[in-house]
């Protein structure tokens, strides 16, 4: 007799206020004390699927059963009390709240005006701590911990509700390859406890390495279900993406010419008014793409931002082609030559509500060849404008009067792209350029970097993704708490190298 | 002199209660994450129906509770606009505002047919618990003292303050972990409510004794400019009311002493509260932050 599994969904169907159906009628079963991958591209429906199982979101279709009991879950507490918990990808901790506050939240003990009995919330904790194997401060505020850390709270906050199925939605994301490691020996712990653990990846080799099955989605609709010993990295990644994939980049090799952007003992504060960026020096010169790894969160947005005339600089020189720019507004700065590829499309690439036409001329909008008499904008000019972009770089749009919002996230992407390019720079910055993006989007788009430097352009790079950093950068910076921990080259040095480095450790060498 | 000194302080206690009550009030509604703009209009409507429920019934306490009632209901809208209805927070404020002055200003003629004030017969105000030849505390002093140290140590200790607390700066965890973020955004509105009520039927059937559409007088204001510069901490905002108090007492004693008078003019005075109360409460606590979903409707989808 088959042993009923602890999840099962079946036919699940997800359709947003907005029309968009994320979930085309999903099947998938989960076995008690299985580490189970939820694999597929972004888009595919993965979090939205756990977001339903975990109460999060009500499915428009579908059942659900735990341990062979139908369910439905009106909230995240329904769901917590079939001891069912989710480490969603952006955290869901009070920031001012220390450790311990966050943890009980919600489940602080007896009587809603008694007071809060810290101690024993305390030695429950530290219990679990000691099961796990790990240590965390719980009297700080949980802001001023790192994300590895802060992850570890958040997995902690489920197993205290006694959770008997934790989900983790894209775990790794946030962590150095040293922080996965541990993270992973963590789950393994876990699992060995009779815990069973459903881990959302898009990361191949990840969900090979720690699950025991693997579920594929697609574009909304389950692709199957595999054990992971008798697949391979090859047919995942068939399935992921329904094609073969083999990311074919081409890069001739190029001497970089003269220095294009030089930047001199930079140092930009962050949000909270701590140093961010502490003293970079560096230069990207022509022909050539610059890249910077590193964990999000050490500086990176900063650095661009200072660059681009965002944020500013506290001490030190940006110099863009033999000028000074320290300082000066952006729209300066593109009629210097500079172009941007923002991090956040939605929010700065892009005015989401606007149409096609509207966001291909954004930052290129004073200019002559849009203005008519008057200073009104030219619709004919800016159409054919928005057209052309359009065609060249294959942006699928329903029509250019469309709302931004209305692409996907890698034509979108494309556009922005497009439409960088067409300011005709000699200074590129591209920030997570692919983050997001769907397979075919983003081997297009890291080709046109390449283009660009083969076109004698110079790119700046910053990336979250080491193997598009690796693959892209003549020469690549790792980040690390504001400081470049070293500038190498992507052929002399390997992997694990790298992983040390974005940890802030430096090579003995 | 000590005299004077002793009857100022007096009258600071005593004018320190509405706005203590409704800087107190306002702060768990806003810990919450509920901003309301419309303690001014509930101070005045409370003010109103606290006096005609005092006199309809000849106790002065029913006109109290009366007050906190009226203020509860305007809370409960207020609650339902912006929490389940998901509206903004600020019009609806500025709706209770100016409603309030046209039910006040009409209400008082239509009501006891005086034109624009009507005066508390003095057997349905509230009877002092202490007399001095300075002047005298109401009840209602200790009892301000009382909910501030209270609803302090209820958001700082307990489940429901922390709770209080997480739905106002970080809903989504709120929610994650089953905690019904509309019902204590609800609640903490309408406790803030109920608080600024009492503090407006305090002003009529106690300290003034009177009714009139400028009683309130911009406190339900300077209430909120006072739970921003106490930090969003009920037991500052205790300090903050009496050190306004204080010298909104002070300013008014030396417009009635002429010596004084002679040296400063009683126009600077005048706005000391203002500055004074500013400069101690922000230069105790620095540079705060207010808790971070503060006025932001909650939708899970």
């Amino acid at each position: 007799m088959e042993e009923v599994p602890i999840i099962e969904m079946k036919g699940i169907v997800k359709v947003y206020p907005d029309g968009t159906k994320a979930l085309k009628g999903v099947d998938f079963s989960v076995k008690k004390g299985e580490i189970h991958g939820l694999l597929g591209e972004n888009g595919a429906g993965k979090t939205t699927l756990m977001k339903i199982l975990s109460g999060m979101l009500h499915p428009t279709g579908g059942k659900i059963f735990v341990n062979g009991k139908e369910v439905r879950f009106k909230s995240p507490a329904d769901a917590l009390a079939n001891g069912i918990g989710m480490v969603h990808q952006h955290f869901t901790l009070v920031d001012v709240f220390d450790g311990l506050h966050n943890i009980i939240l919600g489940m602080e003990g007896h009587g809603l005006f008694s007071k809060i009995d810290v101690e024993k919330a305390k030695e429950k904790l530290q219990k679990l701590m000691d099961e796990l194997n790990f240590q965390v401060p719980l009297d700080v505020p949980v802001e001023k911990l790192p994300v590895g850390v802060q992850q570890r709270i958040e997995i902690l906050k489920t197993l205290y509700r006694d959770v008997d199925v934790l989900i983790l939605d894209e775990p790794t994301a946030v962590l150095t390859p040293i922080e996965v490691k541990e993270l992973f020996e963590v789950l393994r712990k876990l699992k060995s406890q009779g815990k069973t653990i459903i881990f959302i990846s898009h990361k191949l080799r990840e969900v090979m390495e720690i699950t025991d099955r693997v579920t594929v989605l697609r574009k909304g609709e389950l692709i199957g279900t595999v054990n992971t010993r008798e697949t391979t990295p090859k047919e995942l990644a068939k399935m992921m993406v329904g094609r073969e994939v083999v990311l074919k980049i081409e890069k001739p090799p190029k001497e970089a010419g003269k220095p294009v952007l030089e930047v001199k003992d930079l140092w930009v504060k962050g949000d909270r008014g701590e140093d961010a960026v502490k003293g970079l020096t560096f230069e990207v010169r022509a022909g050539e793409i610059f890249g910077i790894a590193g964990v999000e969160g050490n500086g990176q947005t900063e650095l661009i931002e200072a660059i681009s005339g965002l944020r500013k600089v506290e001490k030190g020189k940006v110099i863009l082609n033999g000028k000074d720019i320290t300082g000066r507004p952006p729209r300066e700065l593109y009629d210097l030559g500079m172009a941007h590829i923002p991090e956040d499309r939605i929010h700065m690439g892009l005015v989401i509500e606007m149409s096609v036409a509207e966001n291909s001329i954004l930052g290129l909008h004073w200019r002559k060849a849009f203005r008519g008499p008057l200073g009104l904008i030219r619709w004919d000019k800016v159409k054919e404008h928005a057209a052309k972009l359009v065609r060249d770089f294959e942006v699928s749009v329903p029509s250019i009067e469309a709302p931004a919002k209305s692409l996907s996230g890698g034509n979108q992407q494309k556009l922005i792209v497009a439409r960088e390019v067409s300011k005709e720079p000699e200074f590129i910055i591209a920030s997570q350029p692919t983050r997001g993006v769907d397979v075919a989007s983003t081997e297009y788009i890291r080709n046109y970097l390449i283009k660009l430097r083969n076109e004698n352009k110079a790119v700046l790079l910053v990336s979250a993704d080491l193997d598009e950093v690796l693959q892209l950068s003549d020469r690549m910076a790792i980040i690390y708490e504001g400081k470049f921990v070293g500038i190498v080259k992507p052929e002399e040095v390997t992997e694990e190298q790298i992983g040390l480095m974005m940890g802030g450790i430096k090579n003995e060498s | 002199m000590i005299e004077a000194v002793i009857s100022i302080l007096i009258g600071a206690l005593t004018a320190m209660v509405p706005l203590v009550l409704t800087s107190v009030g306002a702060t768990v509604s806003e810990r919450a994450g509920v901003v309301n703009i419309g303690y001014e209009g509930i101070i005045l409507m409370s003010a109103f129906f606290g006096a005609i429920f005092a006199e309809i019934t000849g106790n002065p306490w029913i006109g109290l509770i009366g007050g906190a009632f009226v203020g509860m209901l305007l809370g409960m809208l207020h609650g339902f606009i912006t929490v389940y209805l998901k509206g903004d927070h600020v019009i609806p404020g500025i709706g209770v505002n100016l409603l309030a002055l046209g039910v006040v200003a009409f209400g008082i003629t239509a009501y006891w047919g005086t034109a624009g004030q009507h005066q508390v017969p003095t057997n349905v105000r509230v009877a002092p618990i202490i007399n001095t030849p300075y002047g005298s505390l109401s009840p209602m002093v200790l009892i301000t003292i009382a909910i501030a140290i209270l609803t302090h140590w209820v958001l700082f200790r307990t489940p429901l303050g922390l709770r209080i607390r997480a739905v106002g700066e970080n809903p989504e965890a709120a929610d994650a972990l089953g905690i019904n973020v509309e019902r204590y955004r609800f609640l903490a509105t309408v406790y803030g409510a109920m608080l600024a009520g009492l503090g407006g039927a305090f002003m009529s059937v106690d300290w003034l004794g009177t009714v009139t559409k400028q009683l309130s007088a911009g406190r339900g204001f300077i209430a909120l400019a006072n739970m921003v510069f106490s930090g969003w901490n009920p037991l500052r905002a205790l300090l903050g009311g009496f050190i306004f108090g204080f010298f909104d007492n002070l300013s008014v004693w030396v417009r009635t002493n002429p010596e004084i008078q002679r040296i400063v003019p009683w126009q600077f005075v005048a706005t000391l509260p203002y500055l004074v109360t500013l400069i101690i409460v922000a230069g105790i606590i620095g540079k705060v932050r207010p808790p971070k979903a503060d006025g932001k409707p909650y939708k899970r989808e």
